[in-house]
């Protein structure tokens, strides 16, 4: 393939979802101005592996990228924030343990939650532990779908829907509670 | 309280399960258990409720503006490969595995691109925009029909022989795919969808014609793969019966007619027309199999 035709693929296949990474990185390392960084990085990466494209859904192609070269950022400028993270598996056995989606009592009214202040769902977002705030993101606000989000985090679906049902449980009984 | 539904009866299984439903997971079949079950149970609707509302209220989040400056810093690393970046492996499917490797043919690889790109960047909601997705299949929906369908399709497997090695591997192939809770990789009704997905992962794609009007619904697609050949398979919905067509590709093929296979409470009917070799499965009544491979043709002509 030629230069030129490289490059135009870049533009088809990146350009087009600058959007969706914008908003993935903006929530994996908690603002905007570094989520421009983060996507710059990750472009020049796009670019360079673009010949290894296969063709398929761009999207997620990018938003793989996009995640990964996030973490790299992170361990490299905010190496605090990381450290935070703590392992995954445990977050996961906690899941499980405690049920993956609610306590035991009800959550809040739904009302409740619709009526809920942006910079309080922001909030509530942010302080969510990593791998629950990674899935919901990936669902709710970059739309993949349940398979997709499996394969680019590379966990059985099964967890992707424990951790989104968790991830969910959390923010609304945080939202319940801050009302 | 148990339910013979092939849901979940445990607590946590079923608001997976509502989950599922509020991301679009579920099938026609399993949305419509869940709901009943949502119907039924006011704590699961109050969860339900709260899911859809959550929801709602993280779409709404602003996002973050792409700026016409940053647009535009990233628009030049495209254009910069074209002055310094050296001629690289000019082989484009070669790099990232494909969900089937080594099997992409040269010839999807046009409308692959075009199926993955968007000319601009304005989109709706994320729900909308999802691009075609591969759907989780609604485990509740395996469970379910997997309950008739696996007895039924190894029954038919075993009934009919072994002369015809096609027809059992789509048999068995539609009932793995049920046990293992993915019959529809693109969940779809939109035909524009089904076949640029096919395309992109296996260079065809078979006539997808709607017939929702005629009471089939296309609900989307998979890829089977049968003989160690992956084969597209379009996936209709008729009432509470899902169809499985199967489309082998034939080379230089000949035309034939409809011909009955079914067996063990199993209906098939096989046919070709020149570019595909059909295989339509479904455990609904033969007629109304037939009425539907009528219309298919009818359509796909």
């Amino acid at each position: 393939m030629s230069e030129r035709a490289l490059a135009e693929r870049f533009n088809e296949v990146v350009l087009p979802h600058l959007g969706d990474a914008l908003a993935l990185a903006r929530w994996l390392t908690g603002n905007a101005a570094d989520a421009e960084d983060v996507v710059q990085d990750a472009c020049i990466k796009a670019h360079a592996g673009i010949s290894g494209y296969a063709g398929g859904n761009a999207r997620a192609w990018l938003l793989t990228i996009v995640r990964n070269t996030s973490y790299t950022w992170m361990a490299r400028n905010r190496p605090r924030a990381m450290m935070a993270v703590g392992d995954l598996g445990d977050l996961d056995d906690m899941a499980a343990a405690h049920g993956t989606s609610m306590p035991d009592e009800d959550g809040p009214e739904a009302s409740l939650i619709a009526k809920a202040d942006t910079a309080a769902l922001e909030a509530a977002i942010a302080a969510l532990p990593q791998p629950f705030r990674e899935t919901l993101v990936l669902r709710d606000i970059n739309g993949m779908s349940y398979r997709e989000i499996s394969a680019m985090l590379a966990v059985p679906i099964g967890t992707v829907m424990s951790r989104l049902a968790r991830a969910r449980g959390l923010l609304a009984s945080e939202l319940g509670r801050a009302s | 309280m148990t339910h013979d539904d092939g849901l979940p009866n445990d607590p946590e299984g079923i608001r997976l399960m509502i989950h599922a439903l509020v991301d679009g997971e579920l099938d026609a079949a399993a949305a419509l258990a869940v709901e009943r079950r949502i119907a039924a149970d006011p704590r699961l609707a109050a969860e339900h409720a709260r899911i859809v509302a959550l929801q709602g209220a993280v779409s709404r989040l602003p996002r973050p503006d792409v700026s016409d400056a940053f647009r535009a810093r990233i628009a030049s690393i495209g254009m910069a490969g074209t002055e310094r970046q050296a001629p690289v492996e000019a082989e484009p499917q070669r790099g990232t595995p494909s969900t089937l490797p080594g099997l992409i043919a040269g010839a999807g690889g046009g409308q692959r691109r075009e199926a993955g790109t968007r000319p601009s960047q304005a989109r709706p909601s994320p729900r909308a925009r999802r691009f075609g997705s591969f759907d989780w299949r609604a485990m509740a929906a395996s469970i379910m029909i997997s309950a008739v369908l696996a007895s039924g399709a190894t029954q038919w497997v075993m009934q009919s022989g072994v002369d015809d090695g096609f027809a059992a591997a789509v048999a068995s192939g539609h009932r793995r795919s049920l046990l293992a809770a993915s019959p529809i990789d693109i969940v779809s009704s939109d035909r524009h969808t089904v076949k640029p997905w096919l395309d992109a992962r296996i260079g065809v794609s078979p006539p997808a014609p709607d017939l929702a009007q005629d009471g089939y619904a296309l609900i989307g697609g998979r890829v089977e793969v049968i003989s160690g050949r992956p084969v597209p398979a379009l996936v209709y919905r008729h009432r509470e019966h899902l169809i499985t067509l199967v489309a082998e590709p034939q080379q230089g093929g000949k035309t034939t007619q409809p011909d009955d296979l079914s067996s063990g409470g199993f209906s098939m009917v096989h046919w070709s027309d020149g570019a595909f070799s059909y295989w339509a499965i479904s455990d609904m009544e033969r007629p109304e199999l037939d009425d539907f491979v009528a219309r298919f043709r009818k359509a796909a002509v």
